[in-house]
């Protein structure tokens, strides 16, 4: 048994080893927090609040701990899997947040393919753009980037067409992509209830947001396909490598609001949005970003249709000093809106965010940010008796070491 | 033996010197900027082929810009710990090829005039210049913007570009006549800012995917 085992231990080193040779890398990174906060409970735990740390949860967490690979399978396909741990456990302590495979074939005269099959994030965040889809601005993404985190992935298929103008010698490329998924039918769910919120816990593919063992009992599971129609989204980029970025999108998940899971009457919720958004950078590390979300979700039980429109929007303001410090502030402003007898799930808010991030070294980065959000909603005042606008601050302080080979 | 006396006379021929310095609009200097002079009196022969260097560093191609005569040769040593999959499919020379760690992929030759424009199909914000020319005497500015030649007097076409230049061509092109022994200097300030250099890595903002 020990032999065998010796032997698959040799057969697994050799194949790491030998994936390795063929430019595989891996990347491991440790997030630890230090967080002073007076907010309270969060979605996450099953309360209203609407950053990640609760005022229960001041001193030290752990922000992220991130284990991915990316594995060249012959010269123009590669695997990427993407694993996460976020501290708050609900189905499984480590949940994979992307897993794909994509096909990138060299391009052909100006035009690029690529296609992706598996899990992954559709491309509509400007901010999150760096590894494992987080953010090299701030801790907390922006209220829409963590939407999206919480209740949105593409598990299916994606392509995009990239018009190579650079290699043409202009100063722009054009990028068109579109996608077909399945599994997203629950997503709008949980902004229904709990609103927007500011923080950076992405929902592994297949878990939940909301904690089952909370007071309400209440989790929402953005992952499951109800009535078997395939959803879709489609979006254009502008870019001009280095100055301006303009992308627009759209997105419907097709799900028939009135349809239920038959087994455990799970809703379908039909969401849909459009987002456009814009990226200037200016001389020596200035970057400028907005974007604006804009959609509504519904579902139609028995007793009628019930439907919330929601936006968001945002407007950044980075400076990077050297290669080594970057200031950033952000200013979010979101709506729930209901229409429907009660004003269940309306909400109203806004929020600043100032961050800086040093890095000193290859493998560590510190990171401060200061967060304050202020917002009112009917759920907060009716359920936990919080009314009115309510202010929450949370400041953390994060240490982040990486570890990797850069086989890419 | 007349031959060599005939070649000894033309390299001792007193030749006359032209300098060429580049500026961008705030006065400081350009470097990396192609300057080619082309004879338009007496015909000349293009310059000899070289083998020239490109290398890949920190995930961007240096020089970013390269000028070599025509029938040159250019490697692509690849000195980043990463894999890189470059390509063109500029018209004066297509090709594709995988850059892996440690082994060297052979020398591309370039036969054919013109720009061709690099990119990496892994780093997309990767992208490098080879401006292959039939010029007799070529070169990039150094990092004081300037760039000398010894030429014999006649008359010439100075042509300098740089692939981030927003400038119209015109304004870049100079005719010169020049005598022996003249040492005749060419400055020349840019109108318009460049467009941004690809970032070491690429910008943080930049697609990660």
């Amino acid at each position: 048994m020990r032999r065998i085992s010796i032997r698959l231990a040799l057969c697994a080193t050799t194949a790491l080893a030998a994936s390795a040779a063929r430019g595989a890398s891996w990347e491991l990174d440790l997030d630890l927090r230090a967080v002073t906060s007076n907010a309270a409970t969060s979605v996450l735990d099953g309360g209203y609040g609407p950053v990640r740390f609760s005022e229960h949860q001041s001193g030290l967490q752990l922000g992220r701990l991130r284990l991915a690979l990316d594995t060249p399978l012959g010269e123009v396909w590669k695997l990427h899997l993407d694993a996460s741990a976020w501290g708050n456990a609900y189905r499984n302590p480590i949940g994979l947040t992307e897993a794909y495979l994509q096909f990138r074939p060299y391009p052909r005269d100006d035009l690029r393919v690529r296609v992706k099959a598996g899990a992954f994030y559709a491309p509509i965040s400007l901010e999150n753009r760096t590894g494992g889809w987080a953010s090299p601005y701030t801790l907390s993404y922006s209220a829409l980037d963590s939407w999206i985190a919480e209740e949105l992935r593409t598990i299916g298929l994606e392509a995009r067409v990239d018009w190579l103008g650079t290699r043409r010698g202009l100063p722009f490329d054009i990028d068109a992509v579109a996608g077909a998924f399945g599994w997203n039918e629950v997503a709008g769910a949980a902004l229904a209830d709990g609103g927007f919120m500011l923080d950076d816990r992405q929902t592994p593919v297949f878990d939940r947001v909301g904690e089952l063992e909370s007071g309400s009992g209440a989790y929402v599971e953005p992952f499951r396909e109800v009535d078997g129609r395939a959803g879709y989204y489609g979006g254009m980029e502008l870019h001009f490598p280095g100055r301006f970025l303009l992308t627009a999108f759209h997105y419907d998940n097709r799900a028939d609001p009135a349809s239920s899971d038959t087994v455990s009457h799970v809703l379908a919720w039909h969401t849909t949005f459009d987002s456009a958004g814009a990226r200037v950078e200016y001389g020596p590390g200035w970057t400028l970003i907005a974007q604006w979300l804009a959609g509504r979700t519904e579902i139609a039980p028995r007793a009628g249709t019930l439907e919330w429109p929601f936006n968001a929007r945002y407007m950044l303001l980075s400076r990077r000093f050297g290669s080594r410090q970057m200031l950033t502030a952000r200013y979010d402003r979101f709506e729930v809106d209901s229409r429907n007898a009660q004003a269940d799930g309306e909400e109203s808010g806004h929020a600043w965010t100032a961050a800086y991030v040093f890095d000193p070294g290859r493998s560590w980065t510190l990171t401060i940010e200061w967060l304050r959000v202020t917002s009112g909603s009917y759920n907060q005042s009716e359920y936990v008796d919080r009314p009115g606008p309510v202010t929450d601050t949370q400041v953390q302080l994060a240490v982040r070491y990486a570890l990797g080979s850069a086989g890419y | 033996m007349a031959l060599l006396a005939a070649l000894l006379h033309t390299v001792r021929a007193p030749a006359a010197t032209i300098d060429v310095a580049v500026k961008l609009p705030d006065g400081q200097p350009l470097a990396d900027a192609v300057v080619t002079v082309q004879s338009t009196g007496k015909k000349l022969a293009p310059a000899a082929p070289i083998h020239a260097i490109m290398d890949q560093m920190h995930r961007m191609f240096v020089p970013e810009v390269l000028v070599i005569p025509v029938g040159s040769s250019v490697s692509f040593p690849n000195s980043d710990s990463v894999s890189h999959q470059i390509y063109s499919f500029s018209p004066a020379k297509r090709f594709q090829f995988p850059l892996y760690r440690g082994k060297p992929y052979p020398p591309v030759v370039f036969d054919r005039l013109g720009v061709v424009i690099l990119g990496c199909n892994i780093h997309d914000w990767m992208i490098g210049y080879i401006d292959v020319t039939d010029a007799p005497f070529y070169g990039t500015t150094d990092a004081q913007g300037t760039w000398t030649a010894e030429v014999p007097a006649g008359q010439y076409h100075i042509t300098v570009w740089h692939p981030r230049m927003r400038e119209q061509t015109p304004t870049l092109v100079r005719e010169l006549s020049i005598e022996s022994r003249d040492r005749v200097t060419l400055t020349l300030q840019l109108a318009k800012p460049m467009r941004p250099a690809p970032m070491e890595g690429g910008s943080p903002s930049w697609d990660g995917y």
